[in-house]
């Protein structure tokens, strides 16, 4: 510092003029540590606050409370500002769901006016499909998170072996109720599912639904705290109710998720079946399926490897103890199709498992899901 | 920690300032990079850090025996190569223990129970520290480097501390040797010269790598068609394969660039750990160019005390053979991986005969058709090898190699944005070194509120065109 700065009582000065000059330096590549050091600092600075509104989503599904807190006070600045238009330029130029709520009035509006010339059925009792047959298969949709996309690949094909059924699979990894900022299930079965009139939808989802929600006043919920499983149980009752048909000729197969093993992060599935359950009682539309004891034990406790019927051990999981392996998902499959057969006539079809791939005739789902289980993950 | 996460950024902003700081006072800083390594290694459990603690203080020890037992002209003798053994083997079972132990205690336990002995073997669930792999061949090296008089001067306790800690290199590598990281403690780098072109330009290319191509890969097609292969049509599966091929690549290239870039922001500079693979027209050329560090590490403390290239051409052979297996189940426990690295093995020996025999020989076709005919051979041979490397099984490969062949099927997740993905990937490795070279030296050369807009609009598209959340790094669990 010169001797002229310091009689002044000022500190050294800074030369802003240099920030917005190319640089010239002496060795070709290079920049000074201190040069670099504003350029990582104001860089991460803009942007964070570029990037507030998407580590604000991300924040409030993690729930880490002060992290979460700066999210949100970074958030409000950048809103204030408008500073957060390049993110969600660039989010809605790639087709990203931003917000966080799921507004099903608005679903249920568009999609009652999509069928609004449809004349009211009688609610109250089961649809009744139509048997289907080689010559007029059923158009059956199958659909979730990842752990659909195991069961339902296999879903696909043995449906399509059976003669009877035109089957789509369409899986969505990392998604569920949860997340609609990530993924708006309710507005894609409306938008998109639902205008192709599959007869029957199998659908799972759960796994990645243990993280944190943000609820209609933009309060953050923690995950399987009462509140979130009040929201979480308000925004199944409200997809269920958005898959009914006007003319009650489309049955939903709910399928819980299955119990994940030791090790995996993916906890609180007992909790979410008995949710989806509950919610089915009252929806004849919806049909829940327990797939609870087709990889459980006798006591209801999660096993890797399980016979099937041909009585040979195998392995229904992958790696992970969170994913089905092929024969887990070709197994769930018989059995969904063996509930489908109790609805419908499936007579014309190939619908007899082979016992290799199927459950024994002992494996039954439970008629009745407790809130909890004892000792699941 | 992950390296493109904001507990990472703001880490780093500390470290990089401090560093920065403290480089002239050369004890101060070394304790400094120690402890950073040390917060950013037990970021994921602080008990790994006790590992951590006694890899350091064994293989410091080990060293310093070793040198002691030399003789003052620096050969070998008799103690000093027992030390090396003894050193190679507590380093080797720490590692084995954490890899191995589970996959041979349930192995042998089905083995009883099918011959109808039931026995129940106690389920360690071992969790396999991160990074191990990585720091325990660092300290092998240094220990035999030391033991061959290579490197005559054993590390200060805290030098070797730093050395096999340092945070970049900790989990993932680059393998640096201590020849290549020890002189630079001494130097002294001038901060008015850091190379922040090279870096910023290796951060970016492999964040776009990692959180970008290699999750976008995984998601769209490679995961669900290993998972099931039998839904799927042979094109999906093809193309599976060669986005695996692409997504590893990716994915560890990606976290190498990184870890290099960042150490070459304080001022230290780390060995090439890849050189455009897929260019290669020969697989000896692949593995110049494939994780190099350890490349030469196996060469340097497998392959030639194998006996190398030394005695018969048959010897020669059964060691780079061997080598390969032993590369392979260095991966992992499972068969999958020593039939990844017999076909790597297997192909290497018959590429080194095929040579033989042909030499002098000529095709009489253009030189270009014959290089694009290598090409494409050592490529699909690569990719070949990569499916057994990702199958949960043996079995499961060859269903999905199968499905090549197979009609049917479905094609879901196959999209022109794949294609191009795949395409585009390959065809990056083929544009001349020169060029990126080029790109540093000129970013460097823009005024910094350029630089800043860049960083924080590239951050932006990073993680806007990114999934949901940081997968880990595939090889973290090597």
């Amino acid at each position: 510092m010169s001797q002229q700065q310091k009689s002044s009582g000022r500190g050294p000065r800074v030369n802003w003029r240099k920030l917005f000059e190319p640089l010239r330096p002496r060795q070709e590549g290079t920049m000074p540590a201190g040069m670099i050091l504003v350029v990582i600092l104001v860089g991460l600075c803009l942007a964070g606050l570029l990037n507030a509104d998407a580590t604000l989503r991300k924040s409030n599904a993690k729930g880490d409370s002060w992290r979460n807190e700066i999210a949100k006070t970074v958030a409000s600045v950048t809103d204030t500002f408008q500073i957060n238009f390049f993110r969600n330029a660039i989010d809605d130029a790639i087709g990203k769901n931003q917000s966080s709520q799921i507004d099903v009035e608005e679903l249920l509006r568009q999609q009652a006016e999509a069928e609004s010339a449809a004349a009211a059925a009688d609610a109250n009792k089961v649809p009744e499909l139509a048997a289907p047959t080689p010559a007029e298969p059923m158009k059956i949709w199958v659909g979730g998170d990842s752990i659909t996309q195991t069961f339902g690949t296999s879903f696909q094909r043995i449906t399509q072996s059976t003669g009877i059924f035109t089957p789509t699979l369409d899986f969505r990894v990392s998604t569920g109720l949860a997340r609609p900022d990530y993924f708006n299930w309710p507005e894609h079965l409306v938008k998109n599912v639902l205008p192709a009139n599959p007869a029957i939808l199998v659908i799972m989802f759960g796994a990645n639904d243990g993280q944190n929600m943000v609820d209609a006043q933009n309060k953050v919920l923690e995950r399987f705290s009462e509140p979130w499983l009040a929201e979480y149980r308000r925004r199944v009752a409200a997809t269920m109710d958005l898959l009914k048909s006007p003319t009650n000729d489309r049955i939903t197969i709910w399928c819980g998720p299955p119990p994940m093993g030791p090790g995996t992060k993916t906890k609180g599935m007992d909790e979410l079946s008995y949710i989806y359950w509950t919610e089915a009682q009252s929806r004849p539309w919806i049909q829940y399926f327990d797939t609870w004891p087709f990889f459980t034990d006798s006591d209801f406790q999660f096993v890797a490897n399980l016979p099937n019927a041909d009585g040979v051990v195998r392995g229904m999981r992958q790696k992970d103890n969170v994913h089905l392996s092929t024969v887990g998902g070709d197994r769930l499959t018989w059995a969904v199709i063996d509930r489908i057969g109790k609805l419908v006539d499936l007579s014309a079809g190939k619908v007899t498992p082979p016992p290799a791939q199927g459950p024994p005739p002992s494996v039954v789902e439970r008629t009745e899901i407790p809130p909890q289980m004892p000792g699941a993950e | 920690m992950l390296f493109p996460t904001i507990d990472f950024a703001v880490f780093f902003l500390v470290v990089f300032t401090v560093s920065w700081l403290l480089r002239p006072h050369k004890i101060a800083w070394r304790w400094f990079i120690l402890a950073a390594s040390f917060v950013f290694y037990g970021w994921w459990d602080w008990n790994y850090l006790l590992l951590l603690f006694l890899s350091i203080g064994i293989n410091w020890f080990f060293g310093w025996a070793v040198f002691r037992a030399l003789t003052p002209e620096g050969e070998r003798t008799d103690a000093s190569r027992w030390i090396v053994r003894i050193a190679v083997i507590v380093n080797l079972g720490i590692l084995g223990y954490f890899k191995y132990v589970d996959f041979f205690l349930s192995t042998i336990t089905e083995k009883m129970r099918s011959i109808g002995i039931s026995v129940d073997a106690p389920l360690l669930n071992v969790i396999l520290p991160i990074g191990i792999s990585f720091f325990t061949f660092q300290a092998i090296s240094y220990v035999i480097d030391i033991g061959r008089g290579e490197w005559r001067k054993p590390l200060n306790f805290l030098d070797f501390g730093v050395y096999l800690s340092f945070f970049a290199h900790l989990v993932a590598g680059p393998i640096v040797r201590a020849s290549e990281f020890a002189p630079q403690l001494e130097e002294q780098p001038d901060p008015r010269y850091v190379r922040s072109g090279e870096a910023f330009m290796l951060i970016f290319r492999g964040m776009f790598k990692k959180v970008v191509v290699s999750s976008f890969l995984a998601t769209q097609i490679v995961d669900p068609v290993f998972a099931n292969p039998d839904g799927y049509g042979s094109l999906a599966v093809l193309l599976a394969i060669y986005a695996y091929a692409i997504q590893i690549y990716s994915d560890f290239s990606g976290y190498t660039d990184i870890a290099i870039g960042i150490a070459l922001l304080l001022g230290i500079r780390f060995p090439q750990n890849f050189d455009s693979p897929y260019i290669a027209l020969s697989l000896q050329d692949f593995w110049n160019r494939w994780h190099m560090t350890l490349s030469r590490w196996l060469r340097d403390y497998l392959y030639i005390p194998l006996g190398g290239n030394r005695g018969s051409k048959a010897m020669m052979y059964r060691n780079l053979f061997l080598v390969m297996i032993i590369g392979g189940l260095w991966h992992g426990a499972n068969w999958t991986f020593v039939a990844w690295g017999a076909i790597h093995g297997g192909y290497l020996v018959a590429e080194r005969i095929v040579r033989a025999k042909w030499k002098g020989h000529e095709l009489g076709l253009p030189p270009l058709l014959v290089k694009s005919m290598q090409w494409f051979l050592v490529f699909n041979v690569v990719c070949l090898a990569w499916v057994f490397f990702r199958a949960q099984s043996i079995d499961g490969a060859f269903t999905l190699l199968g499905r090549l062949f197979a009609s049917g099927g479905s094609s879901a997740g196959v999209s022109l944005l794949l294609i191009i993905v795949i395409v585009a990937s390959v065809a990056s490795q083929f544009v001349p070194p020169r060029i990126p070279q080029k790109a540093e030296v000129w970013f460097a050369t823009w005024a910094p509120a350029l630089q800043i807009a860049a960083l924080a609009g590239g951050l932006v598209l990073i993680d806007a065109l990114g999934p949901e959340g940081i997968a880990p790094f595939i090889y973290f669990q090597f």
